[in-house]
C-alpha cells in the first residue's frame, strides 16, 4: 500500500519553476532517496511532502489523507528535518525536546529514550547553543521522531553528521518509510531502495540502486 | 491530542526562560525608557503644575517605542533560530503558539513597564497609583495581540523593521487614546475614569478575538 501518492506536483516560486510534474508513489516502510544537484527542487519538494509547503498545483495524499487539507493530522505522523536545525539556543537539550513533547501531544519520558537514540545522553543538560553542529543536527533528527512518526522526511541529514551518520540513519529509518534528500550517492545507496532524480524541477525517473552504482 | 492551553503555557515557558537565560530584550529596553524619560525630563521645562499633563503623554510614547521593539523581537528571534516552522510542524494549534508568543511578549513589556512607572514617578513627581497601574497592563494586552500578530505577519519580510511600525502604530492608537485618557484622569485631569477603562476593556477584548481568528492564516500559510 502506498503511504505517499503524489500526482503532478508543481511549484513556482514567481515566474521560476522549482518542480514541475513530479508523479510519486511510496510504498509503507519503503526508503526512497531524492538526489540533484543544487536548485534542483529536493528541498520544494520535500517541505512539500512534509506539509510544510504547499504546491502550487497537483494532488498529494498522505496516509490516505489530502495533504493539502489534512495538514494538522498528518503532522502528527510526519517526522521532518529541515536544513536548519531550528533549535532554541538558550535551552538545553532535553527542554528542546521536552517543550517538541508538548507540541507533539506526547509524553516527556520519551525525551531520554530518544536522546539516547541520538547519542546525545552525555549532553542533555547543555545549551542547544553550545553544542557543536553535528550535534544540533543529531537532536533536531531527535525532536523530527520523538512522536514516532509513520513518514519520515529528512532533508540532507548527513551533513554535519560525522562518519558514523550512515549508521545512526539507518537505525532511525528501520520499520518507517523515509523520503531522504542527500548529495551523497554512497549513502542514499546504503540507506534506501530508490531514488528520484531531479534536475531542474523535473524528475529524471527512478533508477535502481545499481544504476547509481554504475 | 495536544491540549491548546498547555501549548500556550509551553510556549510562554520557553520564551520567558530564554530571557531570563540571555537576558537579550529587557536590560536593553529598561535602559530605553529610562534614557526616554531623561531626555523628556531634559527636553521640556517640568515642574510640579505641568507634570500630571506632560507625563501621560511621556509615558505612552515609551511604552509604544518599548512594545514596537519587545513585540518585533517576539517573532524575529523564532526566523533567526528558523525554529518558527519546526513548532509549526507539529499538531499544536497555530492560535496557541501565537497566543503562547503573545504571553510572553506581553510580560516581558510589563516587567519594562515595572521600571518605567517607578522611574515616571522619580523624573516627573506624579505618583504611581492602581488606577494608573491597571489602565497601562490593560493596553499591554491589546497592545501585544495586535503587536505580535503583526510582528508574525512581517517576520519573514525584508524589511520588517520598517513594516511592523507602520501596521502595528496605526491601531494602537484606541489604546493610546482610551489607555492616555485614564492615565490623564488618574493623575488629576477631569473626565471619566471608568469609561475609559471600559473602553480599554472593550478594545482588549475585541482585539485579542481578532487577532486569535487570524494568527492561524497568519502562521499557517
Amino acid at each position: 500500500m502506498s503511504i505517499v501518492v503524489a500526482n503532478g506536483l508543481t511549484h513556482w516560486f514567481g515566474s521560476e519553476v522549482a518542480l514541475e510534474s513530479i508523479d510519486l508513489a511510496i510504498d509503507a516502510g519503503e526508503h526512497m532517496a531524492v538526489l540533484g544537484e543544487n536548485g534542483a527542487g529536493k528541498t520544494t519538494l520535500l517541505r512539500i511532502l512534509a506539509t510544510a509547503a504547499r504546491p502550487t498545483s497537483g494532488r498529494l495524499q498522505i496516509m490516505g489523507l489530502d495533504a493539502l487539507r489534512e495538514r494538522k493530522r498528518l503532522r502528527a505522523r510526519i517526522g521532518f528535518v529541515a536544513h536548519a536545525p531550528g533549535l532554541y539556543p538558550a535551552l538545553s537539550a532535553t527542554e528542546n525536546l521536552e517543550f517538541f513533547c508538548i507540541l507533539q501531544g506526547v509524553r516527556k519520558t520519551k525525551v531520554a529514550e530518544t536522546l539516547a537514540l541520538v547519542g546525545l545522553s552525555e549532553v542533555a543538560k547543555r545549551p542547544a547553543g553550545q553544542l557543536s553542529r553535528g550535534m544540533q543536527q543529531r537532536l533536531a533528527i531527535g525532536r523530527a521522531i520523538i512522536h514516532d512518526p509513520k513518514l519520515l522526511v529528512l532533508d540532507e541529514p548527513d551533513a554535519s553528521l560525522g562518519s558514523d551518520a550512515a549508521d545512526l540513519l539507518a537505525a532511525l529509518m528501520r520499520d518507517r518509510t523515509v523520503v531522504l534528500a542527500t548529495h551523497d550517492h554512497a549513502l542514499a545507496n546504503r540507506l534506501c531502495q530508490r531514488t528520484l532524480v531531479l534536475r531542474h524541477g523535473r524528475s529524471l525517473g527512478t533508477p535502481t540502486r545499481l544504476h547509481l552504482v554504475q | 491530542m495536544t491540549n491548546s492551553f498547555s501549548v500556550a503555557v509551553a510556549v510562554a515557558r520557553k520564551d520567558l526562560t530564554a530571557e531570563w537565560r540571555t537576558r537579550e530584550l529587557v536590560p536593553a529596553l529598561a535602559q530605553f525608557v529610562v534614557l526616554a524619560l531623561v531626555i523628556a525630563n531634559f527636553g521640556f521645562q517640568i515642574d510640579a503644575h505641568n507634570a500630571p499633563s506632560i507625563a501621560p503623554g511621556v509615558l505612552w510614547f515609551a511604552l509604544v517605542f518599548a512594545g514596537l521593539v519587545a513585540f518585533g523581537r517576539a517573532f524575529a528571534a523564532e526566523r533567526e533560530q528558523a525554529s518558527l516552522e519546526a513548532m509549526l510542524m507539529t499538531p499544536a494549534s497555530p492560535v496557541a503558539i501565537f497566543a503562547g508568543k503573545a504571553l510572553a511578549a506581553a510580560l516581558l513589556l510589563v516587567v519594562c513597564e515595572a521600571v518605567l512607572l517607578p522611574a515616571l514617578a522619580l523624573f516627573f513627581g506624579t505618583p504611581i497609583s492602581a488606577p494608573i497601574v491597571a489602565a497601562v497592563l490593560l493596553a499591554t494586552i491589546g497592545m501585544a495581540a495586535l503587536g505580535c500578530l503583526f510582528a508574525a505577519m512581517v517576520a519573514r519580510m525584508r524589511s520588517r523593521e520598517l513594516l511592523l511600525p507602520l501596521l502595528t502604530l496605526p491601531l494602537w492608537i484606541p489604546f493610546i487614546v482610551a489607555g492616555g485618557h485614564a492615565v490623564q484622569v488618574a493623575m488629576g485631569a477631569s473626565g471619566s475614569y471608568d469609561q475609559a477603562l471600559a473602553l480599554l476593556l472593550d478594545f482588549d477584548i475585541l482585539f485579542v478575538v481578532l487577532t486569535s481568528l487570524a494568527a492561524r492564516f497568519v502562521l499557517d500559510e
